[in-house]
C-alpha cells in the first residue's frame, strides 16, 4: 500500500510492534524508512535549488580589494592634512591606480597614531618624501593604504626638500545627500561596506581614527569626500550618529590633489 | 537510555542519523559557495562564510523546530526526533561560527571592548527600523549555547526534566529573536522580496504545525470533559477503541493519563514521561513495558516502574473494565505503586 507523504486528516495508527520506532534498536522497520525518504529525498533536492535562489537575488558585490598578505612600498610626498595620505610619485604605483592615498592603520584605526609616534624619532612628516609600505585597500578610482607595519611601515624620509601641498584654497558652498562611510572597509576591506549592515564596524573604524568619507550617488557614479570639520578639523566622534545613515549635508568644498574634501558645521547635518 | 552517564552512547541508528544530517549540512554549504563563487566571485571570504553559516543555521532551526508537532501529527517522524539533539548542537556550533565571525569582522580590533562595542556601536533603540539587530543574535546565541550546553542527560538529571525542559523551551525566544535579528538586520540591506518570503515561510510554516498539533491536543481535551463519571471513576472510552500494546490519553481533574491495552489486560498510567517528558500515551508495549515514543525509556504498565537496573517512575491509576467501557479513577496512586491490572477481555 503506498504510503502518504504526510496524511493531516488520518493519523497513522501504528498497529504492529514492528512499526514503532525505538531509537535503542537496530533499526527501522521498512514502511517507516521509505515514509522519511519520501520526505528527506526531496528536502535534500530542494537544497541546492533555496540556495541558489539566495544567492542569485543577492545584491552584486563590487571589485574593489584589499590586498590582504601582500605589502606593497610606495616612494612619495605625505601630508598631514586634510587626512594623512602620501601622494605617491609617478612609477612608485600602477598607473591604473590613484596615486592619492589616504593612510589608515592597522585594525579599526586611523594612521594619526602611527604617524605621531613615527615623528617623536624622525621628526615631522608633513610635506616631505618618504618611503612607505603597507597593504592597498583599492576600488572606483581611490586607494588607501593600511600601515600594515605599524611605526615600521616608515622604511625612509628621503633627503629631497619639502613641497606645498597641492591643495586648491578656493571653497564652494554646497548641499548634499549620501552616507558617511569608513574608506578602509568600503574601498575593499569589507563586502558590503555601506548601510545598517554594516553600520556598526563603520562607526568602530571612524571612532578609531579612520576618517570619514562622504559619498553621494547620482546615476551610475559615486562622488566622495573626505569629511571635516568647519576649520579643518576631524570630525570623527561628532559623525558617529550619522554614520551609515542617509544624510543631507551643506558645507564647502574644495581639492586636495584628485580627492574633494567636504568641510561642515555637525549642526547642519540631517539624517532624512 | 543508559544507567550511567557516557559522553555520547552511540548507536547504529545514531550514526546513521548523524551522517544524514551532516550530508545536509556539507550539502547546503557546498552549494552555497560553490553558487557564489559562480555568481558573485568578487565576494570576500569573511562575508562567504558569514552568510554560509548564517543561512545553514537557520535552515537548521527549522528543522529542529518543525520535528517536535511533526511528531504528534504522526509518529512516523520519530526516528526525526530520537537524535534531535546532534541537531540542536550541530546547529549551535554552526550559529557560533557565524557569530564569532561577526563579532570578529566588525567588533574585534578596534577602540572598545568588542563585547561592550555590539551594544553601543549603534544605539537606535528606539527605532525599529534602526534598532540594533546585533544584541538580538547576541542573546539568541547565548540561549542556544545554555541549550547545547545542557542538552546531555546528565543536565537533564541534575537540573529535573521541569526545569530542563523550561530551559529548553525558550528556543522559542531565541527563534523569536533571530527572525527579527534577520528582518532588521539582512533584510535592511538584501531587500529582495525573495528573502521576506523565505523568512515569512519559514514562520509560518514552524507556526502552522505548532497550531494544527496544539488544536488536535485541545479538541482532544475538551471532549475528556464531558464524559461521565461515577464513583470517582471516569469513562475513558471503549476498549476497542485502543490497538492491541498502544493507548489511549485521557485528561481528568488535571491528571494527564495513558491507559494502555496489552496481552488481554488494561493499565494506566501518567502520561509524561520521566525522562524529557515525553508522550507515553503515543509510545508501544514493546518486552512487556511502556515505551516512550521520544527516547525509548520504559515502565511496566502494572507498577509504572522502570525496569532495574533503572529507578524512574511514574504515577499508576485504579482503573475498570465495564461491559467493553474502560472507566480510570483520576486520583493517582505514588510513583510505583501496584495497581492490579483490569481484564480487556
Amino acid at each position: 500500500m503506498r504510503v502518504p507523504l504526510l496524511n493531516l486528516q488520518n493519523r497513522s495508527k501504528l498497529k504492529e510492534e514492528k512499526d514503532f520506532y525505538v531509537g535503542w534498536q537496530k533499526g527501522m522497520s521498512k514502511s517507516n524508512s521509505s515514509f522519511l525518504k519520501k520526505f528527506l529525498i526531496p528536502f535534500f533536492i530542494c537544497i541546492p535549488l533555496v540556495v541558489f535562489a539566495f544567492v542569485y537575488f543577492q545584491k552584486p558585490f563590487n571589485n574593489f580589494k584589499f590586498d590582504f598578505g601582500n605589502i606593497t612600498t610606495i616612494t612619495g610626498t605625505y601630508y598631514d592634512s586634510p587626512t594623512p595620505m602620501i601622494i605617491a610619485d609617478k612609477g612608485s604605483l600602477a598607473d591604473s591606480l590613484s596615486h592619492d592615498i589616504v593612510l589608515v592603520g592597522y585594525g579599526k584605526f586611523g594612521a594619526r597614531g602611527i604617524i605621531n609616534t613615527i615623528e617623536k624619532t624622525n621628526g615631522t612628516l608633513n610635506g616631505k618624501r618618504v618611503e612607505l609600505a603597507g597593504t592597498l585597500i583599492y576600488g572606483d578610482g581611490k586607494t588607501c593604504m593600511e600601515l600594515t607595519e605599524k611605526e615600521a611601515s616608515l622604511k625612509k624620509v628621503l633627503a629631497s626638500p619639502s613641497s606645498n601641498p597641492p591643495v586648491n584654497l578656493a571653497k564652494k558652498d554646497i548641499s548634499l545627500s549620501g552616507e558617511i562611510l569608513d574608506p578602509k572597509c568600503y574601498f575593499g576591506a569589507m563586502k558590503p561596506a555601506e548601510g545598517k549592515i554594516h553600520k556598526s564596524c563603520a562607526i568602530r573604524c571612524i571612532s578609531g581614527g579612520i576618517p570619514p568619507i562622504f559619498r553621494t550617488k547620482s546615476n551610475n557614479s559615486n562622488q566622495y569626500y573626505i569629511l571635516l570639520g568647519k576649520a579643518g578639523q576631524a570630525i570623527n566622534k561628532e559623525v558617529l550618529p550619522y554614520v551609515a545613515e542617509h544624510i543631507s549635508i551643506t558645507g564647502k568644498t574644495n581639492k586636495f590633489s584628485n580627492w574633494d574634501v567636504l568641510y561642515v558645521n555637525v549642526d547642519d547635518i540631517k539624517i532624512k | 537510555m543508559s544507567e550511567s552517564y557516557t559522553s555520547i552512547l552511540w548507536s547504529k541508528q545514531k550514526r546513521k542519523y548523524d551522517m544524514v544530517l551532516w550530508a545536509g549540512i556539507l550539502l547546503l554549504i557546498i552549494s552555497f559557495v560553490a553558487f557564489q563563487m559562480l555568481l558573485h566571485p568578487d565576494i570576500t571570504p569573511q562575508t562567504l562564510l558569514i552568510r554560509a553559516t548564517a543561512l545553514t543555521a537557520i535552515v537548521l532551526l527549522h528543522v529542529v523546530l518543525v520535528i517536535g508537532p511533526l511528531c504528534r501529527i504522526d509518529k512516523r517522524f520519530l526516528p526525526l526526533l530520537y537524535n534531535r539533539r546532534h541537531l540542536g548542537v550541530s546547529m549551535f556550533l554552526i550559529a557560533l561560527i557565524h557569530s564569532g565571525l561577526c563579532i570578529m569582522m566588525f567588533h574585534v580590533m578596534g577602540d572598545t571592548n568588542p563585547i561592550v562595542s555590539i551594544f553601543t556601536s549603534n544605539e537606535h533603540y528606539n527605532s525599529i527600523s534602526k534598532f540594533p539587530f546585533q544584541i538580538l543574535g547576541f542573546f539568541s546565541i547565548i540561549i542556544l549555547f545554555l541549550m547545547a550546553a545542557t542538552s546531555h542527560d546528565f543536565w537533564l538529571k541534575n537540573l529535573g526534566p521541569r526545569v530542563w525542559k523550561g530551559l529548553h523551551m525558550s528556543v522559542y525566544l531565541a527563534y523569536a529573536m533571530i527572525i527579527l535579528h534577520i528582518a532588521l538586520g539582512t533584510l535592511q540591506y538584501e531587500s529582495h522580496p525573495i528573502y521576506w518570503t523565505f523568512l515569512v515561510l519559514g514562520f509560518v510554516l514552524v507556526a502552522g504545525l505548532h497550531i494544527y498539533a496544539g488544536i488536535k491536543e485541545t479538541k482532544k481535551l475538551k471532549g475528556d470533559r464531558n464524559r461521565l463519571q461515577e464513583n470517582g471513576f471516569f469513562e475513558a472510552g471503549s476498549i476497542h477503541d485502543i490497538d492491541e500494546k498502544c493507548a489511549t490519553t485521557v485528561n481528568f481533574k488535571g491528571e494527564n493519563i495513558a491507559i494502555f491495552k496489552y496481552d488481554g489486560k488494561v493499565s494506566a498510567v501518567h502520561n509524561v514521561c520521566k525522562h524529557q517528558m515525553g508522550p507515553l500515551g503515543e509510545g508501544m508495549i514493546i518486552d512487556g513495558c511502556i515505551t516512550c515514543p521520544w527516547h525509548g525509556y520504559q515502565y511496566y504498565p502494572e507498577n509504572g516502574q522502570s525496569p532495574p537496573p533503572f529507578t524512574e517512575k511514574v504515577k499508576t491509576y485504579e482503573v475498570k473494565v465495564v461491559k467493553d467501557i474502560i472507566w480510570v479513577n483520576p486520583n493517582p496512586n505514588d510513583e510505583g505503586t501496584f495497581v492490579e491490572p483490569a481484564k480487556s477481555k
